[in-house]
This record gives structure tokens, C-alpha cells and sequence, in this order.
């Protein structure tokens, strides 16, 4: 094992030669890049990686230009999981075989992908690695819509939030569906290490990471990544609005260890009302109009519901 | 390859982002990289820009929030200090200048033709906290 790669703080942090890179044609205050650049500084290993279409794909990969500096798979939309999975299967058979030219260079098998490639498309895709338990890691950057394609409701989409498939309106007050429980399902399959990440916490991010890099094993990430475009909200605030979204506990920072053994990382010292988070996003105004008004109660209520079982869950180490 | 159309590259085409090989990538700065005009570093997207950050660097403290949060990788920090901003591939999002702790800011948003040195020299001053 090559020595892990030491980041005590930010200044320390700042050293590191980013192997992303500008001038990638995702929109102006896209947290996708931000979740990126962490997960790529964290390590000086080499990295293979691939990515599901999706936003990250199609804008760091306009031809004739690619923003990686890091060996890159363009593929289809519901496998970015299974080609690095691959990639990593004949890596160990090359290396059983000492048919490698650089047997000590060690390198990480990442693979990103969005909402709608990760919870809905590459679902079944993912679940197959995990259960195989391959030696790669898998991050979701989950905006909760298929930005790339013009925000339709995924899997991922929470109630009330609207979309182009489930607009708000006279009739509908938008998504009726809750988010589906992604951490939940892969922990599930007993991989050694699952974590819920955001980009405002790279300190907390940054370790996770790390010690997903370490684990032997499958790896599954799921990142929040504030959407200017479909949550509608000013470019300047994406990381405001994920301030909010840990703070109010709409996104809880924890990991879960071999399937079982749940460890919350980050409690607020103040904990936001999730009116607030839903306040600063255009894709629940119409959630404070008076004949909606009971769904934010309702939000909190599933909130507060959820953290609670978060913490049971943390106590009885099941 | 980079002079190819849209519709004339090869199946499986393999986009090459240096000339040549570079063995320690995590351990080479942009500036002594050799990019190939196959890397997105070598385009702009200046052009995406209204409003252009300036930066102060009377006021930074080099925390590097900046640096960390700026989705375009255009924040330009070196031995722990931050130096400046990279404007080819800076998009105006304005996230550098609402992380900035300090006070008054040491990045603030102007318009694209503003000019630096006036506006730095009419920086504004230290904003008393309300009591």
C-alpha cells in the first residue's frame, strides 16, 4: 500500500496539483466540480476513472477537449460502475500474473455518476458491484433531477419539489414521492465502507474519502450537489445552500461500516429549521403558498424522523 | 486531433491530455505541465463571464476557502498562499467571494470592464458589526 496522502488543513490542502481541470462547460457555480476536485485531491495515487452521462460527463468531455488529467472512460449512461469495475478486475489478474510494468504505483478505481444514472439507470448495475465487492469506489452527485437533460424527477427527487416531469401547479403541488434511501440500500449489501458526503464539509469529505481509499473493498458514496440551475438558486450560493442542507439535517453526514456499524460524523451546533432549505430554493415556492403549506410541516416532521433513526441507529450499532 | 470535426474522429478515439508522458501528475503543477491542445486548459470560457471577481490581497489571509470551493479550478494558490485568480477559465459564479471570511472582503464581484487598479484603490473599508 502506497502511504496515504497527509492533509492536516486547508493551507496544507492548497499544495495539491489539481488533476481537474477549468474551462469544462458545467454552469457557473456547480457544486459537481467541487465534489470532484476534493475526491481527486485527497489521493496522489493514480486514478482510473469513469463516469455515467450525466452532467459531469457531458461537460468535461466536449470534443476535441477532456478536463482530466487522470486516465478517463467516456461510457454509457448505466455503467460507469461495471467499466471500472472491470478495469479493476483485470488490474488484480495482471498483477496475480506479474504481467504489470508498474507493479508499486497502486492506483484508485473511481467511478462517478449522477442521481438519475445511480438510483434509477445504473441502479441494478451498481448493486452488482457492491455484491462483488470489487476494490473501487462509486460516487454519486446527487442533484436530485437529470439536470443534463432538462430536469426531469428522478428517484431521487424529494416530495414537493417540481420538475419538468412533475410540475407544481393548480392541480399537483409537484414531486409525490420521498427520496429513496440509496445509503440504506448499499449498506445493505454489506460493503466494508458507505458514507453520505457534502462539499461544505471537505474536512469531513477529505477523510471519508481517504478512508474509503484504504478500505479493501467496495465503496459507495453519495454527495450532495446543490443544482443552481434546477433547484434555482443564485450561482453565488451553492455553497450556502449546502450549509443548509447538513445544517438543517435534510442531508445528514454519516458512514456506515460493514453494513452495520453507523457512526454520524457531523451534528450542527445550531440545527436550521428545514423551512429554511426549502425557502432558498425556486423548486419549493410554490410550497409556501397557503393550500401547501401542511407539506413543510410535513418535511420537518420527516426529517426529525429520520435523524432520530439515524441516532438509534448509531447507539445499537445495527 | 484537435483540428478533427465533430463528425470525423474514430470510434474509440483516445483524447490525449499532455504531449508526452509525465511521470508524478499529483506532484506537478499546471504551470510546468505540457498540456496538449486536447486539454480543456488550453480553452477559455472567459467570454461566459458578466461579472469578473478582483481580488485584494491586502486584506487575504491565505485561508484558502477559495481556493477549495471554486468549481472551475480558478483560484491560483501556490506554497500556501493564494496568488490569484485564473480569468481564462473563471466563469464569474461569485462562490470565492461569499466564502471569503474576511472583512472587508479580499475578493469582491465588479463588472467585466471594470478596471483592477481603480477599484482597488476605492476598496471598500472595515464594516462595523451592528450591536
Amino acid at each position: 500500500m502506497s502511504e496515504m496522502k497527509k492533509i492536516k488543513n486547508l493551507k496544507e490542502f492548497s499544495t495539491s496539483a489539481d488533476r481537474f481541470e477549468g474551462a469544462n462547460l458545467l454552469c457557473p457555480g456547480c457544486a459537481h466540480s467541487i465534489i470532484v476536485r476534493e475526491v481527486l485531491n485527497a489521493t496522489n495515487d493514480d486514478l482510473v476513472l469513469a463516469a455515467s452521462t450525466g452532467c459531469l460527463e457531458v461537460c468535461t468531455a466536449v470534443y476535441p477537449y477532456t478536463s482530466w488529467d487522470a486516465s478517463w472512460i467516456h461510457i454509457g449512461f448505466e455503467n460507469s460502475s461495471t467499466a471500472i469495475s472491470g478495469a479493476e478486475a483485470m488490474y488484480k489478474a495482471l498483477k496475480t500474473k506479474g504481467r504489470l510494468k508498474q507493479p508499486d504505483r497502486n492506483p484508485k478505481f473511481v467511478a462517478f455518476g449522477g442521481d438519475g444514472a445511480s438510483y434509477d439507470i445504473g441502479f441494478q448495475w451498481i448493486s452488482g458491484c457492491m455484491e462483488r465487492n470489487h476494490d473501487m469506489m462509486y460516487v454519486v452527485l446527487d442533484n436530485e433531477v437529470y439536470a443534463n437533460t432538462g430536469g426531469q424527477r428522478s428517484s431521487s427527487t424529494p416530495i414537493g419539489a417540481s420538475a419538468t416531469t412533475t410540475p407544481a401547479g393548480s392541480i399537483s403541488y409537484g414531486e409525490t414521492r420521498n427520496k429513496k434511501d440509496m445509503m440504506g440500500i448499499m449498506a445493505a449489501h454489506n460493503i466494508p465502507y458507505a458514507a453520505q458526503v457534502a462539499p461544505n464539509k471537505w474536512k469531513d469529505m477529505v477523510k471519508k474519502i481517504q478512508k474509503g481509499f484504504a478500505t479493501e473493498g467496495a465503496v459507495f458514496i453519495n454527495a450532495v450537489s446543490p443544482c443552481t440551475t434546477e433547484w434555482k438558486f443564485d450561482p453565488k450560493d451553492t455553497m450556502m445552500l449546502a450549509d443548509l442542507a447538513t445544517d438543517s439535517l435534510v442531508f445528514p453526514l454519516y458512514e456506515i461500516i460493514d453494513g452495520h456499524e453507523l457512526n454520524i460524523t457531523y451534528r450542527p451546533k445550531n440545527v436550521v429549521p428545514v423551512e429554511e432549505y426549502l425557502a432558498a430554493q425556486g423548486r419549493f415556492k410554490h410550497l409556501f403558498k397557503d393550500e401547501y403549506k401542511y407539506l413543510i410541516k410535513e418535511w420537518q416532521e420527516r426529517v426529525d424522523a429520520n435523524w432520530a433513526y439515524l441516532n438509534r441507529r448509531e447507539e445499537a450499532r445495527v | 486531433m484537435a483540428n478533427t470535426g465533430w463528425d470525423e474522429f474514430e470510434i474509440g478515439a483516445m483524447l490525449r491530455t499532455f504531449d508526452g508522458a509525465i511521470e508524478d501528475i499529483a506532484g506537478t503543477r499546471q504551470e510546468d505541465r505540457n498540456y496538449s491542445p486536447n486539454s480543456s486548459f488550453t480553452a477559455s470560457v472567459a467570454d461566459w463571464r458578466i461579472e469578473k471577481p478582483i481580488f485584494n490581497k491586502d486584506y487575504c489571509i491565505d485561508c484558502q476557502f477559495c481556493w477549495i470551493y471554486c468549481p472551475d479550478v480558478s483560484i491560483i494558490s501556490r506554497d500556501k498562499k493564494m496568488i490569484g485568480v485564473d480569468m481564462d477559465h473563471c466563469k464569474g459564479c461569485g462562490i470565492c467571494v461569499e466564502v471569503c471570511p474576511t472583512n472587508p472582503k479580499s475578493l469582491l464581484m465588479f463588472p467585466e470592464l471594470a478596471d483592477e487598479e481603480t477599484e482597488i484603490a476605492s476598496w471598500p473599508t472595515k464594516e462595523e458589526k451592528e450591536k
